[in-house]
């Protein structure tokens, strides 16, 4: 099968000369439709990045991204038209990402409208304007349904400030929905709902996966959420603009190889107190991350890691190799020796 | 570095006695807006004992941080904490934080009671060295000897492993989050307090400068024996720092006991709601489930316990009438009339969801 999206060799540059910033160090990646991957790491990793470009909202600097087998930056504009419909994201911050001065129904039936009208232009059959907006206004309260806003008929006439967060993420999603996407980039989509509301929308989001095929690339900081939301895909660990370590997310979990995702592993707090007691945390050398103005040369988590190998580490960029437990990992000296943090 | 502090103080009854150095008695704070009066906090009852940290948790509206700016007294203006008493302790006195008036109640923040902000960014003055707010700081408390504040901060950076070169001259938008998180740490034991109140100390920091500081804060509580309160919704900080946890909803605290018993023997659905939500990062899946519907509207509280819409042991009774805080445990408190639903409940079906392979 094609897979659905592939970056090859993207990177992206901010800024120019001596303020150059590279956010994205040529990244491939493979994603299959139906497939769930995560794409997780800290602040200034790239991930981001990554998803914007992803869904057109950034063109890379370098490499190529492709959509069905097609890349994007020499598809035809029918073509290009149909990938940005597929493609949607969804923000982070519910309060920022809708309109303050639309309600619930506008923000639902705007692209429905414009969305039907360009199909009925391609298809030419026509149908009454009031019939139309019939179908709309039933589709719209459809996809309130499937987000889980009901009653409908409450949501429809609210504005965004009337709403609370998880709501309002709701409503990011199903109007992200009216354009029939095969792709979501979720980025940090549930980090700012309340942990009580986040588990309901992971799991409306899961179930998205299932009823309507969406392929998704969940792009967040937290490795618990990253681990429940991806158990059955896949698990893609970025630090400083590059990828580490990817690989199924139980291997990942239970046996990560790079020294990073180790050391994230076990920094994560637990909200568990004997776990929290039992858990290893990695020493790292250093506790500053580097600069992306100024990145160390070779692995770029050398210079904080405590298994560095001197004259290697330091000069050589680690490729990705792939290891047979699954996935790959981009540390020589490391990559095949299993570890557990408990 | 011990100076007499000029508060009112008030001759301790008991002076022998091993009293608490803060005490919350049926704290009561509203704001008052155009709609009506926000019930943020209503009749919290909380002794902070002497070198334990305690967590306060709740999601956001819980009134954790308004009562947490609450003892420091940095409200807003429209906001009224009346009825209720803060006792504050030292040196076998005490007074009514509440009844201070404003020159003792700048000597109180700080030297008595220091609290970290959970915006650290927002807490630097963004035109001042850290050296010369470090230095104002002293002033305003009259320590004027300039070597010897410099000595202690110099110190103070060293203790949370800041380079203190790179920190004193800097200012706070030329430092790291983690570093900025640090420095504030510091800032804030300068005049050796006692009591020291932490609002989201990790929040929107990454997770291994999280970790960074939650080691720092925990050798503060295991090496020094700091009294600390922290405020989270982050479970997590409390299972990984409290000596006693406190959750909060609607304005009350709902569960208080020992931070195992919290965390494995919870006896309010709403502590319980709370940890069957929260995933773990290692070990298998396990499945998590959500609170339904959402926190109340803090004008039009609902009647009875304030739980009852989003629980799923509601009875009649929850609707009407509003459960007390009752001894459950050994040091163990849950105001819920359902608490034995609760233990049958993570009885038959475990406390957290089912595990998958």
């Amino acid at each position: 099968m094609t897979p659905i999206l592939q970056l090859r060799n993207v990177t992206r540059y901010f800024g120019s000369g001596r303020d150059r910033v590279t956010a994205v160090d040529s990244i491939s990646l493979d994603i299959e439709p139906g497939e769930i991957v995560c794409l997780v790491g800290e602040s200034g990793c790239g991930k981001s990045t990554t998803g914007r470009m992803i869904v057109g909202l950034l063109p890379p600097s370098d490499g190529q991204i492709l959509y069905q087998g097609q890349d994007i930056s020499a598809m035809d504009k029918p073509d290009y038209q149909q990938y940005r419909r597929a493609v949607q994201i969804i923000h982070q911050d519910p309060y920022a990402s809708l309109n303050p001065t639309q309600t619930v129904r506008q923000m639902i039936m705007t692209p429905l409208l414009r969305h039907q009208s360009q199909r009925s232009a391609q298809n030419g059959s026509g149908g009454g304007r009031r019939s139309r907006r019939r179908d709309v206004e039933r589709r719209a309260a459809e996809l309130l349904e499937i987000v889980d806003l009901t009653p409908v008929a409450e949501f429809l006439d609210k504005y965004p400030h009337q709403l609370s967060g998880g709501q309002r993420q709701r409503v990011s999603v199903a109007r992200a929905l009216t354009v029939e996407p095969k792709f979501i980039v979720a980025d940090e989509a549930v980090s700012m709902v309340d942990v009580s509301i986040r588990v309901s929308l992971l799991n409306m989001l899961s179930r998205l996966k299932e009823e309507f095929d969406v392929t998704f690339l969940f792009i967040t900081h937290d490795l618990a959420l990253a681990k429940y939301f991806a158990w059955e895909g896949r698990i893609t660990v970025m630090y400083l603009g590059r990828i580490v370590e990817e690989g199924p997310t139980p291997r990942l979990i239970t046996d990560s190889r790079h020294p990073y995702t180790q050391a994230l592993l076990g920094a994560v707090p637990e909200a568990d107190p004997e776990l929290a007691k039992k858990k290893t945390h990695i020493e790292l050398r250093s506790a500053e991350i580097p600069s992306l103005l100024n990145l160390p040369a070779g692995c770029t988590f050398h210079p904080r890691c405590p298994y560095i190998a001197e004259g290697e580490c330091d000069t050589v960029v680690p490729p990705l190799e792939r290891i047979s437990e699954g996935g790959s990992v981009a540390c020589p000296v490391r990559m095949s020796e299993p570890t557990q943090i408990i | 570095m011990s100076q007499s502090t000029d508060l009112s103080w008030h001759q301790n009854v008991e002076e022998n006695g091993r009293q608490p150095p803060l005490s919350l008695q049926d704290v009561h704070v509203s704001y008052r807006t155009r709609k009506g009066s926000v019930q943020a906090v209503r009749g919290v009852t909380l002794d902070l004992q002497a070198g334990e940290s305690l967590a306060l948790i709740g999601e956001s509206g819980s009134g954790k941080t308004t009562l947490g700016l609450g003892i420091v007294r940095l409200l807003v203006d429209t906001a009224e904490v009346s009825p209720g008493k803060i006792i504050y302790r030292r040196d076998g006195r005490e007074v009514d934080v509440l009844s201070l008036a404003d020159g003792p109640m700048r000597e109180f923040r700080w030297r008595d009671c220091a609290m970290v902000f959970q915006s650290a960014l927002n807490a630097f003055n963004p035109v001042l060295k850290v050296w010369d707010q470090v230095w104002d700081t002293a002033k305003a408390h009259r320590w004027n000897n300039r070597e010897e504040v410099r000595e202690r901060f110099l110190d103070l950076l060293r203790f949370v492993q800041l380079d203190p070169s790179r920190v004193i001259d800097a200012y706070a938008h030329e430092l790291s989050g983690g570093m900025r998180q640090r420095t504030l740490l510091a800032i804030s034991l300068l005049l050796d307090p006692q009591i020291l109140i932490l609002d989201e100390p990790t929040t929107a920091l990454d997770i291994l400068t999280q970790r960074t500081i939650i080691d720092l804060l925990r050798k503060l509580k295991e090496d020094l024996h700091f009294t600390m309160l922290f405020i989270s919704h982050d479970l997590a900080i409390a299972a990984e720092l409290a000596d006693r946890v406190a959750t909060m909803y609607a304005g009350q605290v709902v569960e208080l006991g020992p931070v195992e018993d919290i965390f494995y023997r919870p006896r309010h659905p709403y502590s319980l709601g709370l940890i069957r939500a929260v995933p773990t990062v290692t070990g298998g899946f396990e499945e998590l489930s959500s609170i339904p519907g959402s926190p109340p509207d803090l004008i039009n509280l609902p009647t009875g316990c304030k739980f009852h819409p989003r629980c799923p042991y509601a009875s009649e009774r929850c609707s009407s009438e509003e459960p007390k805080l009752e001894r459950v445990g050994d040091n163990h408190f849950a105001a819920c009339w359902h608490t034995d639903a609760v233990q049958d409940d993570i009885e038959r079906n475990g406390l957290r969801g089912k595990k998958r392979s």
